[in-house]
């Protein structure tokens, strides 16, 4: 008899709450373990330094540090380095994306987003984690 | 010419004297000497008649001579009037001794008259004239000769008359020929004074509408106080400075013009950094090459507009955007260069604060609409409380209005992203059958609903483009939508595509409330609606046909538009078949 696989440990922040409880449904629909959900990025990458969560979801637009900030300061720090972020935006333009994955994200889906979706995402990025560290998902269309 | 001088030259003129001016020196010679005869006792008048009657003659001759110079009709006809002379001469040689008078010397006048005419005839004339005068004594008052001198003098006189007159012919010739030269000679100099005189006039009419000109382009140049217009010859040495160039950059002409160059008011790193970008220096003007890049378009003779940053004197910069011109002289060699400036910091900021605007209500719209569609996507899945039938058609609702808010902000994030120019294509070869029948297939519910007739026709060939999928499908839904929405229940859309001259044509037509004529130029503008649409109240916010046709230019195509109110609406979308697209 084998154990079964520890469950993947995740951080959320955004400062909106609905959106974060919407985030939050949609981690527990991929069967994650929330470690934390916080409303600034100063807090975020603190609870990322503390825990060291195998994903973090981020807001862009947040008080304190950005999530791109965040993101930057996640890639910059080795001992996070297989933390696997995931951007969460309303910013839609080509501009904003290409600098979401400029500081480092693997993954970025813009606002109004589907929980459902995003669950769905959530549970590709376990399996593709299976396989390797660090995955870069394709990014959904804008809506 | 002054009526003096034409008195002068008719009556004396020495080349062409008047009958009589040539008169008065015989006639006066022939007073003297009837005055001698009649006071020297020794002379006296053997034959009272015959002097009389050459007295007669001599006034006859002067008369004449005075009616010819009068009449200019008659002036060829002066000629006769040295022979009535020497008729006159020789009755009044009759009259004072006949052949052995003391006047024949006075022969002499006339004949220099004769001789002196140009033609060589006149010479014989002349001899016979003379003869005529000497032998009038024995032709005609019966005298004999007396001796063989006398024969001589019949012989020799008219012979050395007539050497004379040659001779003076010829000098006269010679004379009159100088006198045609020099004729000649002030005609040019008339011909070539009145050209000299006229060539002054129009220089100092072109001389005044030079200056009229420099005037205006001052005045012009003087005018334009919110743009730099500054002037260089080729190595950048500024020699044109307007006031909008003094408010500008901080200078007053009298400190630039011969004493700046233009690229010293340019940051240097910039230029150098374009020309780098160039490979300079290639050109002409290789004292600077930051200088040579900047003016690089303007030599090729390309126009071009770049935004450069503007060093003022007291250090401080500004953006603008500069174009520049080639100045050429007569030949079309290149002189200088003209740089206008319009300062844009202001307007970089309006644009900035649009787009960070744009950003902010993007950002604050679509995370409340997240919220709003997430949590009723939550509701709809729920399985342990599921929902009745109404209450899922209330959330139908609510997620259809949702929809098209999120739709609306979407368009108006794009076109801010048109406006700022930041708006791009992802772009592949691709088959516009496919994105064309999607669109017609999203769009057949909604058609339906509307109790319209929504068909597609499209050719069973592949006909490829290149461009943007989502972008294209993007500009077929609207037309779709926009079609669907102005067709009254009962109605017909189609959709056809077909390929013209190498590009593919896509009609939307439809048979809806069409719009009027006046309003087809400004269909395209942002936020524009028809009033058909206005009154029929249809909804929509006037953003989707100007989202349309920037799609459309930016795949280099066109979009039409031909409508009748009441009748229907056709769009027209062209396509280059697999072109390049700018992005």
């Amino acid at each position: 008899m084998t154990d079964a696989p520890a469950a993947l440990t995740v951080v959320v922040a955004d400062d909106d709450e609905d959106i974060r409880s919407l985030i939050v449904i949609a981690v527990r629909k991929a069967n994650l373990t929330l470690l934390a959900d916080l409303p600034d990025g100063t807090a975020a990458l603190a609870a990322v330094r503390e825990h060291k969560p195998d994903i973090v979801l981020l807001d862009v637009s947040m008080p304190g540090l950005t999530g791109l900030e965040v993101t930057s300061a996640i890639r910059a720090d080795a001992e996070l380095a297989d933390s696997i972020v995931f951007i969460l935006s309303a910013a839609v333009d080509d501009t904003a994306v290409a600098a979401g994955f400029a500081a480092g994200a693997n993954a970025y889906m813009t606002k109004p987003f589907s929980p459902n979706t995003l669950a769905a995402q959530l549970t590709a990025l376990i399996a593709s984690t299976a396989a390797g560290p660090n995955p870069a998902l394709p990014t959904p269309p804008a809506p | 010419m002054n009526p003096f001088s034409s008195l002068l030259r008719r009556y004396v003129f020495v080349d062409q004297p008047s009958p009589i001016v040539k008169q008065l020196p015989t006639a006066l010679a022939f007073v003297g000497a009837v005055i001698i005869a009649a006071l020297v006792p020794d002379l006296g008048f053997t034959a009272p008649l015959p002097a009389i009657a050459g007295v007669g003659g001599m006034v006859l001759a002067t008369v004449l001579a005075g009616t010819f110079t009068a009449s200019e009709r008659l002036t060829r006809l002066a000629l006769i009037i040295p022979f009535i002379d020497l008729f006159a001469i020789g009755l009044f040689r009759m009259g004072t001794g006949g052949n052995t008078s003391l006047f024949g010397g006075l022969v002499l006048l006339p004949v220099l008259w004769i001789a002196n005419q140009p033609e060589r005839r006149n010479i014989l004339f002349a001899g016979i004239g003379t003869s005529l005068a000497l032998t009038l004594p024995f032709t005609l008052g019966g005298m004999v000769p007396q001796s063989s001198a006398d024969w001589l003098r019949f012989v020799i006189t008219p012979v050395i008359f007539s050497i004379a007159a040659a001779i003076i012919n010829e000098m006269s010739r010679q004379a009159s020929r100088r006198v045609d030269s020099i004729h000649e000679l002030a005609e040019e100099r008339d011909v070539m004074l009145r050209g000299a005189v006229d060539y002054a006039e129009r220089l100092s009419e072109n001389e005044d509408r030079l200056r009229a000109a420099d005037r205006l382009t001052r005045s012009v140049l003087d005018a334009v106080t919110e743009q730099s217009v500054i002037g260089s010859d080729v190595t950048g040495l500024i020699d044109v400075w307007n006031p909008g160039a003094e408010k500008m950059l901080g200078l007053r002409a009298l400190q630039v013009q011969g004493r700046r160059f233009v690229h010293e008011f340019h940051v240097e790193e910039e230029l150098l950094a374009w020309s780098r970008e160039l490979n300079y220096p290639p050109g002409e003007t290789v004292l600077n090459p930051g200088f040579s890049a900047l003016v690089e378009s303007a030599r090729l003779g390309t126009a071009e507009v770049r935004q450069w940053t503007y060093v003022r004197a007291d250090g401080s910069t500004l953006t603008v955007e500069l174009a520049v011109t080639r100045r050429v002289d007569d030949r079309g060699d290149t002189v200088g260069y003209i740089f206008v400036a319009t300062d844009v910091t202001q307007a970089l900021e309006v644009s900035r604060l649009k787009d960070e605007f744009v950003g902010l209500i993007s950002h604050e719209l679509r995370t409340p609409l997240s919220s709003i569609l997430g949590y009723l996507e939550l509701m709809r899945d729920d399985d342990v409380n599921p929902l009745s039938d109404e209450q899922l058609q209330y959330l139908s609702v609510a997620e259809r209005n949702a929809h098209r808010l999120l739709r609306l902000v979407g368009d108006l994030l794009f076109t801010a992203q048109v406006g700022s120019s930041t708006f791009t294509l992802d772009t592949s070869v691709l088959e516009i059958a496919p994105i064309i029948r999607a669109s017609v297939e999203s769009a057949g519910p909604t058609a339906a609903n509307a109790g319209v007739e929504l068909t597609v026709t499209v050719p069973s060939k592949p006909i490829s483009v290149l461009g943007d999928a989502q972008r294209l499908g993007q500009a077929c839904d609207n037309l779709i939508s926009n079609a669907i929405k102005f067709t009254p229940r009962g109605g017909k859309v189609n959709v056809t595509v077909a390929i013209v001259d190498s590009r593919v044509v896509i009609t939307f037509r439809d048979t809806g409330m069409g719009i009027p004529e006046d309003e087809l130029d400004q269909l395209f503008a942002r936020f524009f609606r028809a009033s058909t649409a206005t009154r029929a109240a249809v909804p929509g916010v006037g953003l989707g046909l100007s989202i349309t046709k920037a799609i459309v230019v930016a795949h280099h195509g066109e979009l039409d538009v031909e409508s009748e109110v009441g009748v229907g609406t056709s769009f027209i979308l062209r396509l280059p078949i697999n072109a390049p697209v700018a992005v």
